[in-house]
């Protein structure tokens, strides 16, 4: 199951990269990246993920006692939620950013703007 | 094509490199120390009975400060990004038919619920999944819904900004009254513990995630704003 | 103490604050900006003051009230302290730079700005991995939002290429993490570090492969870091400041907590990756012409360097601290003052910065920042490169030093060509007022970068450079620079003439020679520059006494530390000067080059021989080990010779000496050149003999003395401009100093000191004289003089005595050089160089001639017939050269005798016997006072057999001749002084063909034609420089891990 889990987050990492370096335009390549985001958080969760325990909730299920032999790792759930929040804030600037690349420039096209170089 | 095969030959060997982490992966069998700690800690020092939220608001605190102030600049940027251009917008065509009796009444009876939702997954993140993210997201989404009812619509900014900014400033003075009376910055232990799994326990936790509550709420709706403000229709 | 938190508590605090505003409050805002980062530099500020006064111990201070590694916890230690200070100076003087910028967008800005500078301080403090993670995060959305600030339009494609990069990176670093997590149980930095992960070997390994791989792009290595130099070229200066300053700065650290989770397997190749940004940047950027990107490959290029420290930390030990920090300090006040400076100069070309000429204050700025990066006295990074390199060296990586001193040669030539262009170019005629804030912020931080110069001084181990006596009095000519400037010549006299009574009972002969000629023969020239002391002649006189000041330094300096200094002291000084000719931007180019790669060579040749001590007393030489000494003789030497410009790498010397002001042509040729004089006696005194590979090093040394004489006498002879002849002719001179030293033998070295002594005097004495003349005919091309002989009789007198000197016919001291020297070949056998020396000789003759000859006799040129004598300063000190030169050859012993007795204790045989007016010697003797009496006797008889055949001559009017011809196309060739030695350039010009130029330029084509290559890597596109992100990671991967799963 976490090997599923893994795999696939992965497979989704790649797959929003290869979307993100191949698109030239610059709403595919945020959707690409939305894409490997998923993918990363993904894989952070499955690392945390223990097999036979239930989630990091000391209530009627999981007396606090026994906690450390039911519950699995709470700390990559706690980092998914920043990395989520993380990833949601850089994807809102992007998609700003390209609304404002398209309103000055008419283009959404990344190949355009290369007056920069060298 | 040349671009094609070469971001292929890449990310093939990115993914190499990603299934030899897959193939190395081992689930741990015990909880590894620092998960134990918390597993073993939590209830008796922080009186939190979400474990992931304790890490989140008090041992991972200043993370979560950061996290909230992503979305703080991310607010900021893109209302910066926007406003410059918004000028532009004045003349906006205004051809959108208004919405429709069933739209804007059915939205009237589901804002309100959405509210009371959003305030009971962020004062309850103490207690079950949840918290102030996800109160405040949903907060956020009785915004977007009033947009998408009337795309037309238009928010007081002020508000927005003035929830916005004096929910952060608590959420440090909070962190500095941490510093202050109890074990170090963001520490929730400086009000009382209270009782182990009741909605008035945990300390500051629940304090603070009604500000990142508040806070997360409004910086979306700002964002929304800010975007929907573009929109040329 | 205030705990460092609250540096994060008050930004964030502020930041969110700046929301209650309201839009038309924006006094208001920035107001509460500003106080914030005062607050946070305050704090950072006392802790430094903690650490570096007080000596408090480093703390930790933990969040949440739990332990590490249970909760995040910060440390502020001595170098955090530094860095957040860096970081929050950094942010508050762009904020005070930017405040038009910031006010125009709002509040919203301001909250942006104080967040990048809370996050900046946040990763420093920072000892949690995933912590990291955040803050860099945060840096990379405000940077995101701050490029915006810019006005110039394709800052949002660069805004954009930059968030493209930064989730690439954020993707890797969160993998990275969360495996790292997972191998060790613990994100805390310090936890980790007890057990690296990497150690434990498989999927680990490749976990912080991932973590590390992220941070090292975050630092921008070449050549995947197209999308950081399109931020630094298009951002706001302001923000381009921080971005250079503050995030490159935190960056770095970051990398260096999280190294040690790795252990020492990724140290080579952190080490490698900076190494290739360092000369690969610096290569690049050889090629650009706009200053923003320039800076932004420069910025590229120094955290390459300091990663390469980082990367050797393992061989550097606890020094490996002061080393980085020392470069990356200098990196961080210079690159910020040059972006603020950026904004303050309309337009984005390099020439453009002659708009700074309007404030001296700006050039003098500007001067600071180029002298920091550049790694020269007294700045930290002066400290760190010999720091540096010593180590390196001792572990014997002669690879790496090529490397890091081939990149630094490549920056300091892309930022002195920019600096003199700026100085040279014409003035732009678009003018921007800037701002007073502006101005001030760079103004403080120039004299910031002096600040640090100080304290850095004052922690090294090496004693601090900016309290030196010399340099400090150098120096005070900068405060000084408001008087007139005839009161400043005074000064400056009367300065290096105190400087020699202080100094001299403490000289032994050999610095008495070279002491006196420092100080009182610099002394004499001051007096010429009474000549051009009007106004305030800004600029001269720091520049003056900083070579000054660097030669005194030179001929006292007691360890291989202060001798290398005063090196490089004497070396800026004498290009400030340089520079300072009308035409002479390419040749004080060349010359700087050319000199800072001889003292690249004597670098790393004082650590070869140091091998594991730091420095060393300069008489250690003797102790070298034989199997480094060969290898110490060729660097030293090779470093020594550059100064001398020895054949080969003479190509600096003819533009530097002929373009340079009046006064300070005999400074560089007459003073400065007895530098490298003086160094290749030091070399040989103490390292003596040395052979590499079957070749005696001092023959080579042989030849090339024999051949600079005969090539540049040559030159000499087929200029046509008076001023590049004695400039070539010092070439030839030089020759025969560097022949007679490598002689080895007693009466070489005394003749070598002779030459010292004799090339002082008559070279500025010509200068002197060729200059009035220049001055007072506006031209230096002898074949436009002519008959001046009646019109500046003075003059003539300085050049006649002065070419009999130099040309060593009987009676005046040059002759005495001559004996000496026929006595010093016989004592050798080295033949086949001694007949190449011979054959000079009578070239001499031809320019000397030639000099004397088109200048004063002939005819008078039409234009010239009211010339008068050139101005008395320039006059009394050639006619003290007179003197001198006619008592000098009279009682050479006074001089002499003392150094014979000082080298005979290297050299006990074959000396000089000096009894009473008479100098014997092995081979036959030289009476100077008897060979004065018969050549007086001789020339007095002839002048009366001429007078008396000459009684009835007829004076013939001057224009008494009639054209009949055309007009010629170019009126010149028509001159008989034109091409003056046509028919011996017919045979022998093909020995004067410009070969080593040719050989320079090629090098010098080459190396642009490279990087012109090389940048059309940047291609602008946003998506191929994630790709080639991606690509690093994979190279880096394959390097590093190639071998393993």
């Amino acid at each position: 199951m976490i090997t599923v889990a893994l795999v696939t987050g992965f497979a989704l990492v790649l797959a929003g990269l290869y979307g993100a370096l191949t698109n030239r335009n610059i709403l595919r390549m945020i959707v690409s990246f939305t894409v490997a985001d998923a993918g990363v958080n993904l894989v952070l969760v499955a690392v945390g993920a223990m097999p036979g325990r239930t989630a990091p909730i000391l209530d009627a299920a999981v007396p606090v006692g026994d906690a450390a032999r039911r519950i699995i790792d709470p700390l990559p759930q706690a980092l998914v939620l920043t990395a989520i929040v993380i990833g949601l804030g850089v994807t809102a600037l992007m998609l700003a950013y390209a609304y404002r690349l398209h309103a000055t420039r008419g283009s959404l096209d990344i190949s355009k703007f290369t007056e920069l170089k060298w | 094509m040349v671009k094609h095969l070469v971001a292929f030959l890449l990310l093939a060997v990115l993914a190499a490199v990603f299934a030899s982490l897959t193939l190395g992966y081992q689930p741990d069998a015990a909880l590894n120390r620092t998960a134990l700690y918390y597993a073993e800690n939590t209830a008796k020092d922080l009186g939190a009975q979400n474990i992931v939220t304790a890490i989140v608001v008090t041992y991972r605190g200043l993370d979560t400060l950061g996290e909230v102030t992503v979305l703080f600049l991310t607010s900021a940027i893109v209302g910066l990004i926007l406003s410059t251009h918004r000028a532009t917008g004045e003349g906006r065509a205004t051809g959108i038919p208004a919405a429709g009796e069933l739209l804007r009444t059915g939205s009237r009876l589901l804002v309100p619920l959405i509210l009371l939702a959003g305030v009971y997954v962020f004062v309850n993140g103490h207690l079950t999944p949840g918290g102030g993210f996800q109160g405040g997201a949903i907060l956020a989404s009785a915004a977007l819904l009033m947009l998408l009812a009337d795309p037309l619509h238009r928010f007081g900014h002020r508000l927005i900004a003035v929830v916005e900014s004096l929910s952060g400033v608590a959420y440090v003075a909070i962190g500095l009254l941490g510093l202050a009376w109890a074990g170090g910055f963001l520490d929730n232990r400086f009000l009382p513990l209270g009782d182990f799994g009741t909605l008035f326990s945990a300390g500051a936790i629940p304090v603070i995630y009604t500000l990142i509550g508040l806070k997360v709420g409004a910086e979306f709706a700002s964002m929304l704003a800010s975007l929907s403000e573009t929109e040329k229709s | 103490m205030v705990s460092p938190l609250h540096i994060l508590a008050v930004g964030l605090g502020a930041a969110f604050f700046l929301g209650l505003l309201n839009h038309g409050a924006r006094v208001l805002a920035y107001v509460v900006t500003v106080v914030a980062l005062l607050a946070m530099t305050a704090i950072g500020g006392q802790w430094l003051w903690a650490f570096v006064v007080a000596g408090a111990a480093p703390v930790t201070i933990m969040t949440a009230g739990a332990p590490p590694p249970f909760a995040i916890n910060l440390r502020m230690g001595l170098p955090e302290a530094v860095l957040v200070e860096i970081v929050t100076l950094v942010g508050l003087l762009s904020a005070v730079y930017m405040r038009e910028a910031l006010m125009r967008l709002g509040h919203r800005a301001m909250a942006v700005f104080l967040v990048v500078v809370m996050a900046l301080s946040g990763l420093i403090l920072t000892r949690d991995v995933f912590n990291l993670f955040v803050f860099f995060e945060l840096i990379a959305i405000a940077t995101g939002g701050l490029v915006l600030l810019s006005d110039d339009p394709r800052a949002l494609g660069a805004g954009f290429k930059y968030l493209v990069v930064s989730q690439v990176v954020s993707m890797l670093m969160l993998i990275g993490i969360v495996f790292v997590y997972h191998a060790s149980g613990s994100l805390n930095l310090d936890d980790m570090t007890g057990t690296p992960v990497a150690a434990a070997g498989g999927a680990a390994a490749l976990a912080f492969f991932l973590l590390f791989v992220a941070l090292v792009i975050e630092l921008k290595p070449f050549p995947a870091n197209g999308w950081a130099l399109d931020v630094y070229q298009a951002a706001h200066p302001g923000f381009s400041a921080i971005f250079s300053a503050g995030s490159s700065t935190a960056a770095l650290w970051a990398l260096d907590k999280v190294i040690g989770i790795g252990g020492t397997p990724w140290l080579p190749i952190a080490a490698a990756v900076g190494l290739v940004t360092f000369v690969g940047s610096n290569l690049v950027a050889l090629s650009q012409t706009d200053d923003r990107r320039l800076l932004g490959y420069s910025s590229v290029a120094q955290i390459g360097l300091v990663l390469t420290v980082i990367g050797l930390r393992d061989l550097l030990g606890d020094r490996y601290l002061m080393i980085g920090g020392g470069i990356l300090i200098a990196h961080a006040v210079a690159k910020a003052g040059l972006f603020w400076i950026s904004g303050l100069v309309a337009s984005r070309e390099l020439s453009a910065w002659a708009a700074l000429r309007r404030d001296p204050f700006m050039i003098f700025a500007f001067a600071t920042f180029v002298a920091m990066l550049a790694g020269l006295p007294p700045f930290p990074g002066f400290y760190a490169k010999w720091e540096l390199v010593h180590a390196l060296v001792a572990d014997g990586r002669h690879a790496v030093v090529a490397a890091i001193l081939v990149g630094a040669l490549l920056e300091a030539g892309y930022l002195f060509r920019w600096f003199g262009r700026a100085l040279k170019a014409p003035l732009p005629d678009e003018t921007v007022q800037p701002p007073v804030g502006a101005v001030a912020v760079v103004a403080l931080t120039a004299l910031g970068g002096w600040a640090v110069a100080y304290g850095w001084g004052e922690a090294s181990r090496y004693g601090n450079l900016l309290t030196v006596v010399p340099l400090m009095f150098a120096l005070a000519f900068l405060v000084l620079e408001w008087l007139p400037a005839w009161i400043k010549n005074t000064v400056a006299i009367l300065g290096l003439v105190a400087g020699f009574v202080v100094a001299y009972p403490h000289f032994d002969p050999m610095q008495m020679i070279f002491g006196a000629i420092i100080l009182l023969g610099g002394a004499v020239i001051f007096i010429a520059s009474y000549t051009f002391a009007h106004g305030r002649r800004v600029g001269f006189y720091p520049s003056a006494m900083l070579m000054y000041a660097g030669l005194a330094m030179l001929i006292v300096a007691k360890d291989t530390f202060s001798f290398f200094a005063a090196w490089e002291v004497l070396t800026v000084g004498s290009y400030f000067l340089i520079l300072r000719g009308k035409e002479s931007e390419p040749h004080a180019l060349s010359y700087i080059v050319f000199s800072l790669g001889g003292a690249f060579a004597i670098l790393a040749g004082f650590a070869l021989a140091a091998q594991t001590t730091a420095t060393f007393p300069v008489e250690g030489l003797k102790q070298v080990a034989a199997t480094h000494a060969p290898w110490v003789f060729l660097l030293l030497a090779a470093g020594f010779m550059t100064k001398t410009a020895a054949l080969g790498v003479h190509i600096w010397l003819p533009g530097a000496h002929a373009e340079a002001e009046t006064d300070v042509s005999p400074m560089v040729s007459g003073v400065l050149l007895k530098a490298g004089l003086f160094g290749l006696f030091v070399l040989v005194m103490h390292l003596g003999r040395q052979s590499l590979f079957g070749v005696d090093l001092t023959h080579a040394m042989l030849w090339i003395g024999a051949g600079s004489a005969l090539i540049g006498n040559l030159m000499a002879a087929f200029q046509e401009d008076a001023k590049r002849l004695l400039a070539y002719s010092s070439i030839g001179q030089m020759g025969y100093a560097v022949f007679g030293i490598a002689l080895m033998n007693n009466l070489g070295w005394l003749m070598a000191m002779m030459f010292v002594i004799n090339h002082y005097i008559y070279k500025s004495s010509l200068f002197l004289s060729v200059g009035g003349v220049a001055k007072r005919t506006g031209t230096r091309e002898m074949y436009r003089m002519g008959g001046l002989i009646t019109l500046m009789p003075l003059s003539f007198v300085a050049v006649l005595v002065s070419i009999i000197a130099m040309s060593g016919v009987p009676p005046l001291s040059g002759f005495g050089g001559r004996w000496i020297f026929y006595n010093a070949i016989m004592d050798s056998d080295a033949r086949l160089p001694m007949a190449v020396i011979f054959l000079s000789g009578p070239i001499a003759f031809l320019y000397l001639f030639r000099l004397i000859h088109t200048i004063f006799l002939g005819q008078l040129k039409d234009e010239h017939r009211r010339v008068k004598e050139a101005p008395i300063w320039l006059i009394i000190p050639q006619m003290m050269y007179v003197a001198f030169l006619i008592g000098f050859a009279i009682f050479p012993g006074l001089a002499l005798r003392r150094v014979d007795d000082f080298i005979g204790r290297f050299m006990p045989e074959h000396g000089l016997n000096w009894t009473g007016q008479t100098i014997t010697s092995a081979y036959g003797y030289w009476n100077p006072v008897a060979i004065m009496i018969i050549v007086a006797v001789i020339f007095v008889v002839l002048f009366l057999w001429l007078v008396f055949l000459n009684h009835r001559a007829q004076m013939v009017k001057q224009f008494n001749i009639v054209f009949a011809a055309e007009r010629p196309y170019r009126p010149e060739t028509t001159h008989f002084a034109w091409n003056f030695f046509a028919p011996y350039k017919r045979a022998v010009g093909f020995l004067a063909e410009p070969w080593f130029e040719r050989f320079w330029q090629a090098q010098m084509d080459t190396l642009h034609g490279t990087a012109r290559f090389a940048r059309r890597f940047y291609t602008g596109n946003g998506q191929v420089y994630a790709v080639q992100v991606i690509a690093f990671v994979v190279v880096v991967y394959l390097a590093a891990l190639g071998g393993r799963p």
